[in-house]
């Protein structure tokens, strides 16, 4: 029979959601996942197997994708091989007072399925730099607490990475490395020989090697096809809808339902607890109530903290769970002011084969150790080594079979690499509800206020000029810096619209992520974070949701929820 | 459109873009003298075989043939496919008209222009595909590196041309599968082999 009642509700079936709904399904809680997208099964990834000739206009976005998608096309992510994963900006519109490059994905895995698969955690050096410089709010969780989390979800989902024992970004449990490529190889070298930097390969969700474990039988390796962005019908990276939705599946559990835009949660003033949330059929309008002990909101950072702040009451006449004014706030993202390039001398009998889903990563080593700086905290490299290919030829004179000749040599080698630097939580970056405007469903709209200050503009110095230094100590020439401009939102680790801390005037949530205010909302996406080091976030995301999920069964089986 | 393709278009003009068309239409499995054959008695402005070309969404059928011809030099048949057979001309004109915006629609067009009227005063005034194929040749030559050698706001049409002709036939079956290793499914990356040990090249893409 058809109820609306469960156990637990888990809104969103992205990173967060589906570890969520895996998690608390195995526990035995009868779990409704809500997605405000369309289904997607796994296998169900319509470009997955198509081969470049299959891919309309060279894989280049059309005139009418542009004017559909505005947002999402301005930043160059999507292409027609994986257009279908970007909202159409004009049904889903938002409010930029200042420019933020928001790219969402609603469809049943969300943007666990486009995600680039770079995980890293976050270590003892992140998790105590708020206390220690007095910024934003402390972490109330350290690193030990959460190490045994990082441990679960990198085994479950399968993360290659080499063994360093570097301080600044603790290894894990890891699956094979990629290999470093061979001018990858002289890179890390001579940057370790003359600046005392370490190059890494990068760390990702990628099976290098099957998996440790049997829990996942639908997943394969990774076939060095690099079109993971499509969805992978081997399995081969980690996403929702590859991994923790079928786990969460199998058990019987689970009841997942698309199409469901939930846009309030439901308090009960007596009880002092939510009863579930309102949802709206994407499709059809419909409004429905569903009700469950808990609800673990994983809809993204600026979604859940949207449907928090579209969440008020006599308690919470200021948005859901908001007693210290901070929800919606403390905006941040990972600064992303511009690559770099060089080309590279030599290594013309060398190559590659396959394609790599991965790159090289050079750790955070600014304000690491002795070294200090003007500003806080630091910033990472992401980048690679590779042989041009036939467009090195567009710009060039060479025509006929001399031209089809030249092209079935590899190209001359060049490396780019582009830094992410960490953003300080700041009141002002905010975003808040337009109430005047509405979206085709009638739902306010959301606003979004921010950009990079201070702290950031110092670090972007070093971030070029360390760019530069590395690649010329290197020995290699044509050294490029680029100053493109950063919109917030761009590097697509949009965070800390909820803040956990110790100390419920200053948060949101608590260690836990149980709203302080009402301690059967959980929210586990990145909404929860205090400070952001410069790492990318999806691993932590995964660890505090399966922690999360673990606390609430105990707490529920002891009876406080 | 523009004037551009006014000064591109005489008659015997058209009858070569529909000569070239009628190839097209059949798979470049007609030679040209046999296609000629089928079209004797037709004058151009008649054309019959117009109506059945391959509908063109941005360029006029002179201009299509011009920019055919300049991506046929660019990368000829030789043992293995040209930009003709793998699709190049109509992939330009589809990139044209859905890919490209106003500006660059606008540069191309009026860059087609000067390029024709360039190439006809470059030779006393005839249409460059009336020329041989040496002048053509020489002509797309001279126009590549002067353009290269410009400092120009936005890319000109030579160059436009090229990259569209590149990327129409480095994505195209033929392009990728006879010029290079295609692997669909490599599946696994090896980070440093000697060249000497590989199919070469390898579609890295």
């Amino acid at each position: 029979m058809e109820t609306n009642s469960f156990d637990a509700i888990v809104v969103g079936s992205g990173m967060s959601g589906g570890w969520a709904a895996k998690e608390l399904t195995e526990k035995g809680l009868k779990t409704l996942v809500l997605e405000r997208g369309r289904m997607v099964r796994h296998g169900e990834y319509p470009t997955a197997t198509k081969d470049p000739w299959d891919l309309p206009y060279g894989n280049r976005i059309t005139q009418e994708t542009r004017r559909r998608k505005p947002v999402q096309t301005r930043t160059g992510y999507p292409t027609p091989a994986n257009q279908h994963w970007f909202v159409d900006d004009i049904d889903n519109p938002y409010v930029e007072e200042q420019p933020f490059d928001w790219l969402r994905g609603y469809h049943v895995g969300g943007r666990s399925l486009m995600w680039a698969r770079q995980s890293y955690r976050f270590g003892p050096l992140d998790f105590e730099a708020n206390a220690k410089e007095g910024v934003g709010v402390p972490w109330p969780v350290t690193y030990d607490e959460i190490a045994p989390w990082y441990d679960k979800v990198e085994t479950f989902a399968g993360i290659s990475g080499s063994v360093e024992g570097l301080y600044q970004l603790p290894d894990g449990k890891f699956l094979p490395p990629h290999d470093l490529n061979c001018v990858e190889v002289d890179f890390k070298k001579r940057l370790d020989e003359k600046l005392g930097r370490k190059l890494i390969i990068g760390r990702c969700a990628n099976l290098t090697a099957p998996l440790t474990h049997s829990e996942s039988p639908q997943r394969g390796t990774c076939q060095a096809r690099n079109m993971c962005i499509r969805g992978c019908p081997y399995g081969g990276y980690f996403s929702s809808v590859s991994s923790t939705l079928p786990s969460a599946e199998r058990t019987g559990n689970m009841t997942l339902k698309p199409n469901q835009i939930v846009y309030e949660l439901i308090y009960d003033n007596d009880k002092g607890r939510a009863t579930g949330v309102r949802v709206l059929d994407a499709e059809t309008g419909k409004q429905t109530d569903y009700f469950a002990k808990i609800v673990f909101l994983c809809a993204s950072a600026m979604g859940s903290a949207y449907i928090m702040l579209n969440s008020t009451s006599s308690r919470f006449p200021n948005g859901f769970g908001n007693d210290s004014g901070e929800l919606g706030h403390n905006i941040m993202d990972h600064n992303k002011p511009g690559n770099s390039n060089a080309s590279v001398e030599g290594y013309l009998d060398v190559a590659y084969t396959g394609r790599r889903p991965n790159g090289f990563y050079i750790p955070r080593y600014r304000n690491v150790g002795k070294d200090k700086r003007d500003y806080l905290r630091g910033f990472g490299y992401q980048g690679r080594a590779q042989r041009a290919t036939f467009s090195r030829f567009n710009d060039n004179a060479l025509i006929g079979a001399e031209l089809k000749q030249a092209v079935q040599e590899p190209g001359p080698w060049n490396v780019s690499m582009t830094a992410f630097g960490e953003i300080l939580p700041h009141h002002d970056n905010h975003m808040r509800l337009d109430r005047d405007k509405k979206d085709k469903h009638g739902l306010p709209l959301l606003v979004v206020n921010a950009v990079v200050r201070e702290n950031e503009r110092k670090m972007e110095v070093d971030m070029k000029n360390d760019a530069a230094e590395m690649l010329e100590a290197a020995g290699f020439k044509n050294v490029t810096v680029k100053s493109d401009s950063y919109n917030v939102g761009n590097s697509i680790h949009e965070s800390g619209t909820a803040r956990m801390g110790a100390d419920p005037k200053k948060s949101v949530l608590n260690k836990f992520n149980q709203v302080h205010a009402c301690k059967n909302v959980f929210v586990t996406d990145g909404s929860f974070m205090p400070s952001f080091g410069c790492q990318n976030p999806s691993l932590s995301y995964m660890a505090f949701t399966a922690r999360a999920a673990d606390h609430a069964v105990a707490e529920l089986k002891k009876g406080n929820l | 459109m523009s004037d551009a393709h006014d000064d591109t278009s005489p008659e015997m003009l058209e009858r070569r873009a529909i000569l070239r068309r009628a190839a097209w239409m059949l798979g470049g499995a007609v030679s040209a003298p046999a296609a000629l054959a089928i079209l004797q008695g037709c004058s151009a402005k008649q054309t019959p075989v117009t109506a059945a070309a391959p509908d063109l969404k941005f360029l006029s059928p002179a201009q299509l043939d011009v920019v055919a011809e300049i991506a046929d030099i660019m990368i000829p048949k030789t043992d293995t496919s040209g930009a003709q057979d793998a699709g190049v001309p109509a992939f330009i004109d589809l990139m044209l008209a859905d890919v490209y915006d106003k500006a660059a629609q606008d540069r191309f067009s009026s860059g087609f222009a000067q390029f024709a009227a360039g190439a006809a005063l470059a030779a006393s005034g005839k249409p460059f595909l009336e020329q041989n194929r040496g002048q053509r040749t020489e002509f797309v030559k001279q126009a590549l590196e002067q353009a290269l050698g410009a400092k120009q706001d936005g890319k000109p049409f030579i160059l436009m041309t090229r990259e569209l002709t590149l990327l129409g036939f480095f994505t195209s079956q033929a392009g990728i599968t006879e010029n290079m290793d295609y692997e669909a499914v490599p599946t696994i990356y090896h980070g440093c082999v000697p060249l000497a040990q590989m199919k070469k090249p390898v579609y890295w893409e």
